[in-house]
Order: C-alpha cells, then sequence, then structure tokens
C-alpha cells in the first residue's frame, strides 16, 4: 500500500471520528434551545394537539440518547429531516442553496491564491525594502476588518458611486439558465451562453474580492514568511552566490518548498471563508447556504440548523484532505516514501 | 497582460451583442422571505399575494367599497347558518381540468386538515357538495363576516394535486408548485430567492393585454439593494416594509408612491397580567403619555403620503365602530399624571419592559420614544429587541409576555371581526396577535354581538360599544391607523393601489397581477 | 524590557500599533468625558437632529434617532475591548492548560483531547458561534461564551505543537530524570517557553475577536441595541445606503482601524519576542 492512500485512509478515518463528534456537538446546541421549535415551526395559531403530534414526529417527547439516535438513522439514510422555515427537505434546501456558497467561496479562494502568493513572493524577494513595508500594511489593513465591512466599501464605492458591479444577487432575471450544477458559473457554459456567463461572472467579482480580502493578506504574509526561511537556508544562498537570476532563484528555488506550508493555510482559510460567507452574502443579497443558515437560526429550525453546520463542516474536511494529499504529492519526502514502499 | 486586455474587450463585446431584447413586459417586485406557495399555509403578506394570483377564491372584495360580489361562484343565497354557492361553470384550472364543487370541497378541507395559516377562519365550517356546480357551507355558529372569510378559501385543482402527489394532501406538491385557476401560473418557486409567474392564456376573466406577462416576486431584498435597483430601473415595486427614509430617497428621485390602508393598525399592546400594567389606570396614564403626534411624523414620507394616519380610537378608520376623524389621538401630560395618581403602584417602583420585533428596525425606534415619554411621568423602563420567532414563543405563556409588545395587526379578510377578536376575545389570549391577555366581560359580549349581528346596523352599534369600552380600559396603546406604502417604478400602473375607488380593502388584493398595467 | 522597548522604537509600524492601541483603549476608558454627546449611548431621542451628515456639531453624523455616531463609536469602543479581554483571559488558560497536558503527556490523554480540539476546529469558527449564539440569548454574556467556546482550541493547538517539541529537549528530560511532578514539568518548565507565543497570540487575537464579536452583532446576534455596538451599526446602517453612507462607513472604520492598532502590535511582537509565524 503506498504511503499516499494510507495517509488518505488514515485522514478518512479521523474526519469520520471528527464528523462523529461534531454531529454531537451540533446535536447538544440544537437541542439546548430555549422554546419549543414545535410551537414555532407551528406559528401562532396552532392548537395545542397540533403542536403535540409535530413534537412526536420530530421526537422531541423522547430521551436525549433516543433522540440523538433517531438523528443518526435518518441521517444515514440521507434524511435530515424538514426545514420548518421553509416546509421543504432539509436536504433538498442544502442541495439549492450549498453550490451558491461554494461557488463564492472557490471564486475567493483562486483570488486569494492568484493575489496572495504573487505578493508574498513579491515582499519576500525584496524583503526589507519598500515593497515588502508597503505589502505587509497592506495585508495587515486586510486583515483588519471583517468581512462584511469590506462588502460594503466596495459596494458603495463600485456598485452605488461607480456603478461598475451589480449591486447584488447571482444573475441578471433576463437570463433563463437550466440549474444543473448550481454553479451558475458552470451552468451557463453548458447551457452555452456566454453572455450570460459573463454576466454571472461580473455578479461574482464584488462579493469574491470582499470575502477573499483577509485571506489574501493572510496568504501574502505567510508566503513572505516561509520564504524568508527558505532564503536563508545554505542552498539559496549557494545558488546566489553561483549567481543565478534573482527571479529564477524565487520561483524555482525558495517558492516551491515555501508553498507546502502555504498551503495548510489555505485550507484552513477555506474554512473561515466558508463563515465568513454568512456576513458577505447577507450585504450582497447572495442567494446561499450562509444567508439560508442565518434564517434558520433565527427561527430556531432544528433540522435545518444541523444540516447546515453538518454539511459546511464536511466541506471543510473535504478541502482539508484535498489539501493534505496535494502537500503529500508535492512534499518529496512523502513522495519518495511512496514510492519506496510500493 | 495585452492578453487580458482582449478577454476582457471581447467579454464586453460579447455583453452587448447578446444581451436580449424583451417583447414581452415583466413586472419585478419583492416580499420579505419566505414565499409559501402552499395556499392552505399562506398567512402573510407574500404568500397572500401568490395566492391571490395563482388561486382564485369564490368572491372578491367589492372595490371601491365594502361588500362582496361573486367570482368563481356565480351567486350565493344565505338562509340561517346555510350558505349556498352556485359556481361558474366556464372556470378553468391552469391544468384544463374544470373547477367543479369536488374541488372546493377539497380545499376546504384541506385547508382543515393542515391546520395551518388562516385555516382557523373555518373551524366549525362544514361543506358539502350539492351537485357539480353547487355547494352548500353550514355554520356550527353564526357568524355574520362568513362570506368575508371566504377571500381566504382559495381552490385547489384536485385531480392535478392527486395526479401528482401519492399523499392525500400534495403537501408537497404544492410547496412548490402552483394547482390553481389564477391569471397566474407558476413557472418556477424558490421560497428564499424568487418565484416566477406568467399571464396565464385560459383566465376565465378576459385580462388587459398590458398586464404584465412575467411577474417576478423577489425575496429578501435588503433596502439598500432595493432602492438601487429601483433608480436603475431594475425593479418595479418595493416592499411596504422599506424604512421611511428609503422611501422618502426614491420619492425624491421620482418614483411614485402607492398605498394601501383601512385594513389595520399598528398597536403598542399592555400585558394586563402583569404589575403594574394590571391596573387599568396605569395602562391608561402610559397610553397618555404616549406622543402620537410624533409617531405618526417618524412615518411621514412627505407632506401628502405617511406610512400611518393618527388613530381615532380602538378601531381603524373605515371600519365598523370606528370614531370620526374629529377624535384623533393625541399626547396629554396632565390627564396621564392624573391616572397615574389614580394607579395603586408607586411609579418609582416600575420597569417597564417595552419589546420591539428585531424584523421590524422601525420599531426601535418607537421603543425609544415611548421610553422618552414614560421618562417624562417619572417612569423608568427597558428596551428589548425579540426576534418574531423569540416573540411568537413568550406570548404563549402570560408570565413571559413583555409589558409592551408593538405589533400591526390587519384583518386578514378585511371584516373587523377578524382584527379584533382574535386580540380582545378572552377566549384567544397568548397569540401572537393578542399579548394584552384581556379577560373583560364587556368587550366578550360586544365582540359577540359583532360576528352575530344579524345586519350591518347591528354590528355598527356593537362595534362602537366595544370601541368604546376598550378606550374605557386602555388595554392598549392605539398608535395609527397603518397605511402601507410602495415605492414604485413608474413602468407600471396599479389603479387598486392609487385609486381610492378601485381599492380593495383587503391586504394584498390590490397586487391582482391581472389589474396592472404595464407603461412601457 | 529596556531592549524590547528599543526595538519597538526601531520599527516604527508596530509603534503606530502601540499608539493606536492606546488611544483606543484610552477613548473607550475615558469615553463618558470625551464623547461629546455621553448619553447618546443609551435610549435617547432628538429627532431634530436625526439622519443627518457630518457636521461640525457631529463630526461623524448623527443615526436614525438623531444620537451622535462619534460618541456611540467611543461606547462601542469599551464593549469591543471588554470582550476581547474577557474572551481572552478565560479561553487562553483553558486552551494552553489542554495543550500542554495533550502536547506533554501525550499517549490515549493526549489523542482524545486533541480529537476534541479537532471537532471545534472543523467547524469554521464563525459558524460555531453563529450556531451557538442561535440558540442563546443574545446578550453581551452569551456572546462572549460563544466566542470563547469557538477561542480556546486555537490555544490549544498552539501549545500542544510546542509543547510536542519541548518534550524531548534536554531541560525536560533533566527535569524528569530527578523526578520531577507531571504537572510541574508542564507548567514551570514547558509553560515558559510558549509565553512568547501565546502573548504574540493574545495581542493578534484582541483583533480577531473584535472581528468575530462585530461579525455577530452584524448579523444580529450579539449585543442587543440601544447599547452602541460597531458591528450592529453597520448592519442597521447598511438598509440606508448609499444616501446615509456615514451610518456604516465610520462605524465599519472603527472597526478597522481598532484591529489594525492590535495587528500592527502583534505583528511587532512576533518579532520582539522571536516568535515564528
Amino acid at each position: 500500500m503506498s504511503a499516499v492512500i494510507r495517509l488518505l485512509l488514515r485522514r478518512l478515518g479521523i474526519s469520520v471520528i471528527v464528523l462523529i463528534g461534531v454531529s454531537m456537538l451540533i446535536f447538544a446546541i440544537a437541542r439546548v434551545i430555549p422554546g419549543d421549535p414545535a410551537r414555532i415551526a407551528l406559528g401562532p395559531n396552532a392548537k395545542a394537539e397540533q403542536i403535540a403530534s409535530l413534537r412526536a414526529q420530530m421526537h422531541l417527547d423522547e430521551s436525549l440518547p433516543v433522540q440523538y439516535g433517531h438523528f443518526l438513522a435518518d441521517l444515514s439514510r440521507g434524511d435530515l429531516g424538514i426545514s420548518l422555515y421553509t416546509n421543504r427537505p432539509v436536504t433538498k434546501d442544502i442541495a439549492q442553496f450549498l453550490p451558491a456558497t461554494l461557488e463564492l467561496v472557490f471564486c475567493a479562494g483562486i483570488i486569494m491564491i492568484m493575489l496572495g502568493l504573487p505578493l508574498g513572493i513579491l515582499a519576500a524577494r525584496y524583503r526589507g525594502r519598500w515593497p515588502d513595508h508597503l505589502i505587509r500594511v497592506l495585508s495587515l489593513v486586510t486583515v483588519s476588518a471583517p468581512g462584511f465591512v469590506w462588502a460594503v466599501i466596495l459596494m458603495l464605492l463600485f456598485a452605488f458611486y461607480l456603478p461598475l458591479f451589480p449591486i447584488a444577487g447571482r444573475l441578471n432575471d433576463s437570463f433563463d439558465i437550466a440549474r444543473v450544477t448550481g454553479f451558475l458559473t458552470i451552468d451557463t457554459l453548458l447551457a452555452g451562453d456566454f453572455a450570460a456567463f459573463t454576466d454571472a461572472l461580473h455578479h461574482l467579482v464584488l462579493p469574491a474580492i470582499a470575502l477573499s480580502l483577509s485571506g489574501i493578506g493572510q496568504a501574502a504574509r505567510l508566503t513572505r514568511a516561509n520564504m524568508v526561511e527558505t532564503y536563508n537556508k545554505p542552498y539559496i544562498e549557494m545558488a546566489q552566490a553561483y549567481g543565478f537570476f534573482p527571479s529564477r532563484i524565487a520561483r524555482i528555488y525558495a517558492f516551491k518548498p515555501s508553498l507546502i506550508p502555504s498551503l495548510t493555510i489555505i485550507g484552513l482559510d477555506f474554512a473561515a471563508m466558508l463563515g465568513n460567507a454568512f456576513l458577505v452574502e447577507a450585504v450582497f443579497a447572495w442567494p446561499g447556504l450562509s444567508r439560508y443558515g442565518v434564517a434558520v437560526i433565527l427561527r430556531k429550525d432544528l433540522n435545518a440548523i444541523m444540516g447546515t453546520v453538518l454539511i459546511i463542516a464536511i466541506t471543510f474536511l473535504i478541502v482539508n484532505i484535498i489539501v493534505d494529499l496535494l502537500i503529500a504529492f508535492l512534499n518529496p519526502r512523502i513522495r519518495h516514501s511512496a514510492r519506496g514502499s510500493a | 497582460m495585452l492578453k487580458k486586455a482582449v478577454i476582457a474587450a471581447s467579454i464586453c463585446a460579447a455583453t452587448l451583442v447578446t444581451t436580449p431584447v424583451f417583447a414581452e413586459s415583466v413586472l419585478r417586485l419583492d416580499e420579505v422571505a419566505v414565499g409559501e406557495l402552499d395556499p392552505a399555509k399562506a398567512s402573510d403578506y407574500a404568500d397572500s399575494i401568490l395566492m391571490f394570483n395563482v388561486y382564485d377564491t369564490l368572491v372578491l372584495p367589492q372595490q371601491g367599497g365594502p361588500g362582496h360580489v361573486p367570482h368563481i361562484a356565480a351567486s350565493w343565497e344565505v338562509d340561517g347558518a346555510n350558505y349556498t354557492f352556485k359556481l361558474r361553470d366556464d372556470v378553468k384550472f391552469q391544468s384544463g381540468n374544470t373547477l367543479s364543487a369536488k374541488d372546493v370541497v377539497y380545499s376546504l378541507e384541506r385547508m382543515q386538515a393542515l391546520g395551518a395559516g388562516l385555516s382557523y377562519l373555518f373551524a366549525g365550517v362544514n361543506i358539502e357538495a350539492i351537485d357539480d356546480t353547487t355547494v352548500r357551507f353550514t355554520l356550527e355558529q353564526p357568524y355574520a363576516p362568513f362570506v368575508a372569510s371566504l377571500v381566504r378559501l382559495p381552490i385547489v385543482d384536485m385531480a392535478y394535486v392527486k395526479s401528482n402527489s401519492d399523499s392525500e394532501w400534495g403537501e408537497e406538491f404544492l410547496s412548490a408548485n402552483g394547482a390553481g385557476s389564477g391569471a397566474y401560473s407558476v413557472k418556477s418557486h424558490n421560497p428564499q430567492e424568487e418565484t416566477v409567474m406568467s399571464k396565464s392564456d385560459s383566465y376565465f376573466l378576459s385580462v388587459a393585454d398590458a398586464a404584465p406577462d412575467t411577474v417576478r416576486l423577489r425575496y429578501g431584498l435588503e433596502a439598500a439593494t432595493v432602492r438601487t435597483l429601483i433608480a436603475q430601473g431594475e425593479h418595479d415595486i418595493a416592499s411596504q416594509w422599506l424604512p421611511p427614509e428609503v422611501v422618502q430617497a426614491l420619492a425624491k428621485d421620482g418614483a411614485q408612491l402607492l398605498t394601501e390602508s383601512g385594513t389595520g393598525a399598528f398597536y403598542f399592546k399592555m400585558n394586563t397580567t402583569k404589575a403594574p400594567l394590571d391596573d387599568a389606570n396605569c395602562r391608561l396614564a402610559l397610553s397618555h403619555a404616549f406622543d402620537y403626534g410624533t409617531a405618526v411624523q417618524m412615518i411621514a414620507i412627505n407632506d401628502d403620503i405617511s406610512a400611518g394616519s393618527p388613530a381615532t380610537g380602538a378601531i381603524p378608520v373605515g371600519m365598523f365602530g370606528a370614531n370620526g376623524p374629529d377624535s384623533v389621538m393625541a399626547q396629554d401630560m396632565a390627564k396621564a399624571k392624573e391616572y397615574l395618581a389614580a394607579c395603586q403602584y408607586d411609579p418609582a417602583d416600575m420597569n417597564i419592559e417595552v419589546t420591539w420585533i428585531a424584523e421590524v428596525p422601525l420599531e426601535e425606534r418607537f421603543a425609544l420614544l415611548m421610553q422618552s415619554n414614560f421618562t417624562q411621568l417619572g417612569i423608568k423602563s427597558e428596551i428589548k429587541k425579540l426576534p418574531w420567532a423569540l416573540f411568537a414563543e413568550q406570548v404563549s405563556s402570560a408570565e413571559n409576555t413583555p409589558h409592551i409588545s408593538q405589533l400591526f395587526v390587519n384583518a386578514v379578510t378585511g371584516d373587523p371581526d377578524t382584527l379584533l377578536y382574535g386580540m380582545y376575545h378572552s377566549s384567544t389570549p397568548g397569540t401572537w396577535q393578542s399579548p394584552e391577555y384581556l379577560n373583560d366581560a364587556m368587550v366578550d359580549k360586544h365582540l359577540e354581538a359583532g360576528r352575530s349581528a344579524a345586519d350591518d346596523a347591528g354590528r355598527e352599534a356593537a362595534y362602537q360599544a366595544l370601541n368604546a369600552r376598550l378606550m374605557e380600559i386602555a388595554p392598549t396603546i392605539y398608535g395609527f391607523d397603518r397605511q402601507s406604502v410602495f415605492a414604485a417604478s413608474n413602468r407600471v400602473k396599479v389603479p387598486a393601489l392609487s385609486d381610492p375607488t378601485q381599492a380593495f380593502g383587503l391586504d394584498g388584493m390590490g397586487f391582482s397581477f391581472r389589474l396592472m398595467e404595464m407603461v412601457e | 524590557m529596556i531592549r524590547a522597548m528599543r526595538i519597538l522604537a526601531s520599527n516604527p509600524l508596530s509603534l503606530v500599533g502601540l499608539l493606536l492601541v492606546l488611544l483606543i483603549t484610552f477613548a473607550a476608558i475615558f469615553a463618558p468625558w470625551l464623547a461629546p454627546f455621553p448619553t447618546h449611548n443609551g435610549a435617547v431621542i432628538d429627532f431634530a437632529f436625526a439622519n443627518k451628515g457630518p457636521s461640525a456639531r457631529n463630526w461623524m453624523g448623527t443615526d436614525l434617532v438623531g444620537r451622535d455616531i462619534f460618541s456611540r463609536i467611543l461606547y462601542a469602543y469599551q464593549i469591543s475591548l471588554m470582550l476581547g479581554i474577557v474572551v481572552l483571559a478565560i479561553a487562553t488558560p483553558v486552551g494552553t492548560a489542554i495543550g500542554l497536558i495533550a502536547g506533554y503527556v501525550g499517549g490515549w490523554t493526549g489523542s482524545i483531547l486533541m480529537r476534541i480540539v479537532d471537532v471545534f476546529l472543523s467547524i469554521p469558527p464563525l459558524v460555531l458561534a453563529i450556531a451557538m449564539m442561535g440558540v442563546l440569548e443574545p446578550t453581551l454574556t452569551n456572546a462572549m461564551l460563544a466566542v470563547t467556546v469557538m477561542w480556546w482550541p486555537w490555544y490549544a493547538r498552539l501549545v500542544y505543537s510546542i509543547a510536542r517539541s519541548e518534550r524531548e529537549e534536554g531541560y525536560v528530560l533533566a527535569a524528569e530524570v530527578i523526578g520531577a511532578g507531571t504537572m510541574h514539568i508542564a507548567f514551570r518548565e514547558i509553560l515558559p517557553n510558549c509565553l512568547p507565543a501565546i502573548i504574540t497570540k493574545m495581542t493578534l487575537d484582541m483583533g480577531f475577536v473584535i472581528i468575530i464579536a462585530s461579525s455577530l452583532s452584524f448579523l444580529g446576534l450579539g449585543v442587543q441595541p440601544p447599547t452602541a455596538d460597531l458591528g450592529s451599526m453597520v448592519a442597521e446602517g447598511a438598509r440606508y445606503l448609499p444616501d446615509s453612507w456615514w451610518l456604516t462607513v465610520f462605524p465599519g472604520l472603527a472597526i478597522l482601524v481598532a484591529v489594525f492598532g492590535f495587528n500592527l502590535l502583534g505583528d511587532g511582537l512576533r518579532d520582539i519576542l522571536g516568535v515564528d509565524e
């Protein structure tokens, strides 16, 4: 068995344990809700018998371990129950809202990598000189405000005062695109509608930037730190002594080893973005899972709260496994040990 | 770099070339999420808009006046507790099925079985189909405004539901699809995002060509978004929940203002079971201390239009039993102090809990106003924000119900009974409408007289007596008569919301898209 | 100490950070005396001056009921700083203790402790806090509780990794040889070596706690009105964009300035204390 597969299995095993823990944690949180979810769900005009029957249906009248058992049994069938807020199966709601959030987060992630890494490389190459200081201050500024502040500022500047970008939503009404994947950038391409594709991208720009700003700062700082460390290693000094071009040293000798720790943090930033999407979606009226999450929390919608948090945790774990595998793939030590044991 | 510029340029060019050109007219409006499409579960404004357009009811409110006119029904007769309706035979559902008496029976039974939304209106109502086009309702209790409540009984296409769903009542199917006979059919429905409807070509009444071909009802848009979309010509009618400042800004930019009034009021409800508000003198002190004038100013849009008019008593102007415009409520500190002196509690010990509903930020301002008014009386108060869900939960027990709750209540059928009975009758305490927990024999008596009186004169007398009694014991600070104001672009004409002779006197009915006209 | 001051002085950015932090702390403590309208923290109305832009009377304009935004921002800093201090004062010792034990003792105890930490870390921090606030009543105390619950695992993780590497160091082995107790080694020998990293993280985290707390109140799940709070000021003001921009922009910038100060300072401390990122 190769080391990479062993690593994958180990990660999956840990993930399952973690997921069980997460489900218990969420379950515990959801069950201490003050107020009777059944009553809240049925609304102000419900009668006592209706409430009692819904309580029975939701197993609210049984003991906590039994309730957890029901929850796990339903979960294993892929059944997260009915959302009391939308009156639809939670899985259906999540399937509908998750793609919008993932699209936003992926887009923000791409922006983060595309801007954060180069800025970090630049800062490391000119370490101690003005580009380094400038990038340092800029990255400190970007991490210093929550996503919703950036969202409001960007919206004010580039949607209100300079109406360059749309202020809300994912796609102009005039486009009628069949939702296949839920990722509008993909669906529009599947439909072969290039105008709709650019419109979807256009809608993505501001929310994605607002979401990625703090990540850009973090990625840049981290890449810089790792590269500076690598720069101080003997083999780089040797390369410099040989008179290699600084850009070549930066690109090949200093950047690659620095990428590995950066990737770990990018995985963590992705998690932060899933959370921060709550804030950015609220400002840009982005119809995603986060907006749904806040709505169901305000309405004490148990099934939907559990479903939402669980799916976010799963997404996060999957991303981290992917990042681990990428690292394993990039890291010669792990890769070579894989070859050795094959 | 150059490559990027070229791509950008080609993207722009592509956008220019392929921007679609519309032959059909589109109306875009918004409401708070979620839009409940199942007509038996409809309760709030968004749900009502959907229901009134996708489904039809037996009767409709008379435009510009009191009373009801036939709609799906051709005519009806009343014989004591029996209401016999003759149906039109030319009404077709959007599926092509013909609407018959069986569908009416199914719709009522479905509503009663699900027990959600406004189904309480139909408790104690029995129904039978006499023949294909005749139904008879039998009431267990006399209920004068029964015909009015039929505007809340949308007729569902039974055969279509059954062919698309295995369950008896087709809940899942109807929460995502329309099955009505209305002038608009559902093209797509996403309860959090938007519902798209299109004009049905088989409606049994004629619909003007200018009526919008497609309607997009969007949910949960932010005020700032709506404000900008309307300014940019990308939105047509804003919801009534926009804050007054935003409506003002839109009106200044040239937006038209649509209004709807006469069905409800804004109330500050006092928990009559909780000290010191269990003493009527204390309640009267607070209601005289409240600055009604400033409250109405706070909701004014401009000199002519406001989101409310001064209340004249416990019953909104335009309904049975309302007081005339000469008895407008006003702050009277001298009287307030008099009542406070008569109150059994010491003002120094009082700490009044004033709540506001988190979803309605405007209420925070009323809370602050009240707090400063009460301070003038020497009464301390505390402001608390409550999300709606939590509020609805708290009012289920008198003990947890706050001292003062702010609520906009409207008559769901347009009849005063549906406004007042649920608020004040001692048999209905502890719902969101009745955080007063009022238990007053005289109020009960007048309310019962109001719903069982044989004619309008009898009802008028009953509600007048009720109004007087409610002023005397002041369970509520009657803030102002509510007028809903909708900022709208000039692309659309809505006579039902701009011409009083066309108004329906029923919340949401003004949004019958078939009666609107697109200008462009 | 003198060395630290000298390094700080030679690093102008950290100095700016220190000054910002001192300035904000000063403003928060003396808000009742510094605010032009000291009563405007609470439930005050002045409709004659409602919703006015910046002017000589109100430097940052007034809100929808006529309260001075500048005064409210000063008071809001009180809440933000107090929240940050309380959260870190609880989360840091708890996380550090768990991390130390897991890292030094290791074995099954360590694995179980760290799996628990992993559970907390595998839900995005804000989501966990939101979920908690969703079930608790939105008050300042509960907001502190929710943020604390999501915060301690990060300290556990940090201290764990340091303790793991220190475990094999000579001084620890020496202490073991002379028979020092587990607790003694963990808290007396290893902990001091974790302190620079912990202090740096705490400084940086003050900023992040302010961000998370303001995010909670932005979503309506934190400190409740009429108490002034930066996050809820932004949230309430956002409805009135673009016309009444001062309602959102100034509180938003206030968050930015405060967090920026802590970040600059923390960044400087990292250099001074020689902590790796």
